[in-house]
């Protein structure tokens, strides 16, 4: 039904003032050649959230259409040739970024929103990756930290504080059937 | 001095209270469910999930010839992806190969000469029949439609018939040809002989698997006024207008608001107005397995008809 | 004040400087230069002062073609204002008042229903017999389930479509 793998927007977003003011969809455009050229040049991106997500689509249809047709089809090449500002990252695409996303199901680009510095104003800020690139992970891996010894012994001392209130329920709250299932137990 | 400096606190704490106001949604569908919401409550095997659509993917037994989707532009649904819903699609489909299984629909272009036959109540034969120029073919789905064109008595005449209207009889093409343009709606501003057709024209026959004949006649259009602005059009099927358009209106042709050369390379643009080709061929495939399906049964049924009818004589005889 | 600024010319003028603001039915003559106008396709409603095309016999509409002084609408006897096909209209033509019924528009139509190259019109005299005895172009067949005076203007139609 849908083909497309990430949420999309119905109509495109204006870029307002990419290029100062009064730029057109014609300055829109030439945004969105630069955001697509660094995203797959660093494979991160550090952006406006609607920078990065108009950005997003572009670079998904880009690579999917490279899988889909290869490097010998002359409409693709053409296509490469005019978002690739840097015509070695055509060679990129073809040889590092095809093989990667071949037998993707999902989408191959992953966004995040950035914190805002003062709460309910200023621009959204995100960033936007290429997925399986060799930065370290933007959400951090969280540490396993249920070895260290006072989390050990904390959570023996949380068990037994359990058991001893399952054991004892308070009576004067007429607590009648945990004390039944505590006697079945 | 203060006057100013109020206005900006206002305007501050305006902005600052605005993240915590209820959010109005507009109602603009509110007596309708969204396609989108309905679709994670569907357990039906046409899941739009990714896993199923994948597996759909994978080259099937069955090949589809690869004209078969030009010649068949109505099965393909309408490109934007939130007002779709896939089960009415479907159902769409089957509606339409079970009218295909009544009315024979052949293969047509723009440009093609058509005569189609009408059930008119209030015609002495109950039937009105109409020869022209189809100019144009568009909508999806159910409702497409095609428009003929031709002129009678020296008045240009245009009737739009939709393909799947049960009140058509019968669709003749007389012949089969292809124009340079998608639309031919300039015959309107050109000399009525462009578009003028005898009512008694008799079909022109075509051998079969041959190419379809590309007509590429240049219509010599009349001066202005026009009814549309031919000149930005591009269009290829014309004689050049440079005599009929004044110097200002060149120059506003190459105006960049009206040429776009923006859009030429814009993949999501192209994303959200057409289909993608995948399920172009996931769909035809399906249209394909199913209209075999269905002239396999009406064989079958003819010949069982043809049996009968044979045994009925020959007990007749007896 | 404001005449000051802009002085606005006389009557005679304007005739001199003359300029066609827009085509279509509601064409008129403006003395100003245009500033701004909309280029979306006309929706060529049929209202009060559109031009009408005669495509009966009658010595009338003859007339009128020969000196190219199309008939104009005056009044349409129907409550919206705007005239649909088989509706009945006044209109002015050569100096006359003549009711006539609408046959043809160049308005996009329904389905099944033709749409015409020119707004066509069928005098009738107002007793409601027509004034012309033969009509030349032909006729939407949608109009053939019409009943009282439009039963005369079909007796004299050549061709339905």
């Amino acid at each position: 039904m849908n083909m497309f793998r990430f949420p999309v927007r119905n109509t495109p977003r204006k870029f307002k003032k990419s290029f100062g003011v009064g730029s057109g969809p014609a300055e829109r455009i030439k945004k969105l050649q630069m955001l697509v050229t660094a995203l797959i040049r660093n494979e991160r991106l550090e952006a406006k959230e609607s920078y990065c997500l108009e950005t997003r689509g572009y670079v998904e249809q880009l690579i999917q259409i490279a899988i889909r047709n290869g490097d010998r089809h002359a409409e693709t090449m053409e296509k490469a040739d005019f978002w690739l500002l840097e015509k070695d990252l055509v060679h990129k695409l073809f040889k590092v970024l095809v093989p990667r996303y071949q037998n993707y199901s999902t989408a191959c680009t992953d966004f995040h929103f950035l914190p805002k510095k003062v709460p309910g104003s200023g621009v959204q800020m995100g960033i936007l990756e290429l997925k399986g690139n060799p930065w370290p992970p933007v959400v951090p891996r969280q540490r396993d930290q249920g070895h260290l010894l006072t989390n050990v012994l904390l959570s023996s001392a949380k068990a037994e504080y359990r058991m001893e209130k399952k054991i004892t329920p308070d009576l004067r709250n007429g607590d009648h059937d945990k004390l039944e299932q505590a006697a079945n137990t | 001095m203060a006057a100013p400096c109020r206005k900006i606190i206002n305007q501050f704490v305006k902005r600052s209270l605005k993240c915590f106001e209820p959010r109005v949604i507009p109602c603009r569908w509110s007596n309708t469910v969204r396609n989108h919401t309905v679709e994670k409550h569907r357990h039906s095997p046409l899941s739009s999930t990714r896993e199923l659509v994948n597996q759909q993917d994978s080259p099937s037994d069955v090949m589809v010839p690869r004209e078969f989707r030009f010649v068949h532009p109505d099965f393909l649904p309408y490109p934007v992806w939130n007002r779709r819903d896939r089960v009415r699609e479907k159902l769409e489909r089957e509606d339409m190969l079970k009218r295909r299984a009544v009315i024979d629909i052949p293969e047509f272009y723009v440009g093609s000469i058509m005569a189609v036959t009408l059930a008119d109540k209030n015609a002495p034969g109950k039937q009105n029949r109409f020869v022209g120029i189809c100019i144009d073919r568009a909508g999806h789905g159910l409702y497409h439609y095609f428009v003929l064109r031709n002129a009678i008595d020296g008045q240009g005449v245009e009737i739009k018939y939709d393909m799947y209207n049960p009140l058509l009889l019968k669709i003749e093409v007389l012949k089969l040809e292809k124009r340079l343009d998608p639309q031919l709606y300039y015959l309107r501003d050109a000399p009525l002989e462009y578009s003028t057709f005898r009512l008694d024209m008799e079909p022109v026959s075509v051998l079969k698997g041959a190419q379809v004949p590309l007509n590429a006649i240049k219509v010599k259009m009349n001066p202005r006024p026009w009814c549309r602005r031919w000149e930005r059009h591009n269009l290829k099927g014309v004689l050049p207008l440079d005599d009929y358009i004044t110097e200002k209106m060149k120059k506003q042709k190459q105006h960049p608001q009206i040429e776009k050369p923006w859009e030429k390379h814009d993949l999501m643009l192209k994303a959200r107005t057409s289909i993608d080709d995948r399920e172009v061929d996931q769909i035809m495939t399906e249209v394909y397995k199913r209209k075999e399906k269905i002239q396999k049964e009406k064989f079958q049924k003819r010949g069982q008809e043809g049996k009968r009818e044979v045994k009925k004589a020959q007990e007749v005889k007896k | 004040m404001l005449g000051k600024l802009f002085p606005i010319p006389k009557m005679n003028k304007i005739a001199q400087a003359g300029v066609l603001v827009f085509r279509g039915p509601n064409a008129c003559v403006s003395a100003f230069p245009i500033q701004s106008f909309s280029t979306s396709p006309c929706l060529n409603q049929i209202i009060k002062l559109s031009r009408m095309k005669v495509v009966d016999n009658s010595m009338l509409g003859r007339k009128a073609e020969l000196a190219s002084k199309p008939a104009r609408v005056i009044h349409i006897y129907n409550k919206k204002g705007v005239g649909y096909l088989g509706d009945k209209v006044l209109v002015a033509i050569m100096g006359e008042k003549k009711r006539a019924y609408i046959v043809g528009l160049r308005q996009n139509q329904k389905e099944n229903v033709p749409r015409f190259d020119s707004n066509n019109i069928v005098l009738v005299e107002d007793n409601g017999t027509p004034t012309g005895t033969r009509i030349r172009v032909p006729i939407p067949s949608c109009l053939r389930n019409r009943e009282g005076d439009f039963t005369k203007i079909l007796s004299i139609a050549t061709k339905f479509v």
